[in-house]
């Protein structure tokens, strides 16, 4: 009995350990990993996630877009926002330039 | 070994493998959980507690279901976690907050909110169903306990 128990137990520990191992976003494909970058008739350093901005979903809105190259990939989905985010009706970031 | 402990074991090894899982997902993406956790609606403040208690909470609970003698601890920890995730879970999908963020570990983020809550719901079944069974070999260690002190 002691023995299926520790089957089971070592079993699942394994799997989730692995399974979390393997899942794990490996940098250079993972974007949200790279520098953020948002577009505001030009493209501007996002700051940091939950920071400087969030991105407000549901929204099919490119928020946030990384480097690959020379070139803007979008990155993640949503609004991008700085003030008023809490509300109903967020406001985009206005350029620093 | 009876089909109540096989049973018994089964929910404990599902409820380990998800807050493993989610625990080490944290864990080796950090920089990425900090992001998130800001991104959720609470306070900043909170987030230097939040993403270090989060994940230790999971792997405590993860430890104390491996153990028989802990087990109890266990399933009841399982359920308030549980529990209280699917209570926020609910609460974004009533639109209880203005925007919608993810902020858990591994696979599981891909999941929508409304795959959330089933996925939530189904775990607090389990704990309930771990701390029902268990509860019979619990009370009776606690009684044989007591008559070996009479």
């Amino acid at each position: 009995m002691k023995k299926i128990k520790l089957i089971i137990m070592t079993l699942a520990i394994a799997f989730s350990i692995g399974g979390a191992f393997a899942t794990a976003p490996r940098l250079p494909q993972d974007c949200q990993g790279a520098t953020q970058y948002y577009f505001n008739g030009g493209y501007v350093l996002a700051g940091r996630l939950g920071v400087d901005y969030i991105c407000v979903t549901p929204s099919s809105a490119v928020c946030t877009y990384y480097k690959v190259g020379s070139t803007y990939t979008p990155c993640m989905n949503g609004v991008y926002c700085t003030s008023n985010c809490r509300s109903s009706n967020p406001s985009p970031k206005k350029a620093k330039n | 070994m009876n089909k109540r402990q096989v049973v018994l074991e089964s929910i404990s090894a599902l409820l380990i493998m998800l807050f493993l899982y989610a625990s080490v997902s944290k864990i080796l993406d950090f920089d990425r959980f900090i992001g998130e956790m800001n991104n959720q609606p609470f306070p900043n403040s909170w987030t230097p507690f939040l993403v270090w208690t989060v994940p230790s909470l999971e792997i405590a609970i993860s430890l104390a279901l491996i153990f028989e003698r802990t087990r109890m601890v266990g399933f009841i920890a399982s359920l308030v976690l549980m529990t209280l995730f699917t209570i926020y879970t609910g609460a974004i999908l009533l639109h209880f907050f203005a925007y919608v963020p993810c902020s858990c570990g591994g696979v599981i983020r891909k999941l929508s909110w409304p795959q959330h809550l089933v996925f939530n719901l189904f775990f607090v079944a389990l704990s309930v169903m771990g701390i029902i069974l268990q509860r019979r070999s619990f009370f009776k260690s606690i009684l044989i306990t007591k008559n070996s002190f009479v």
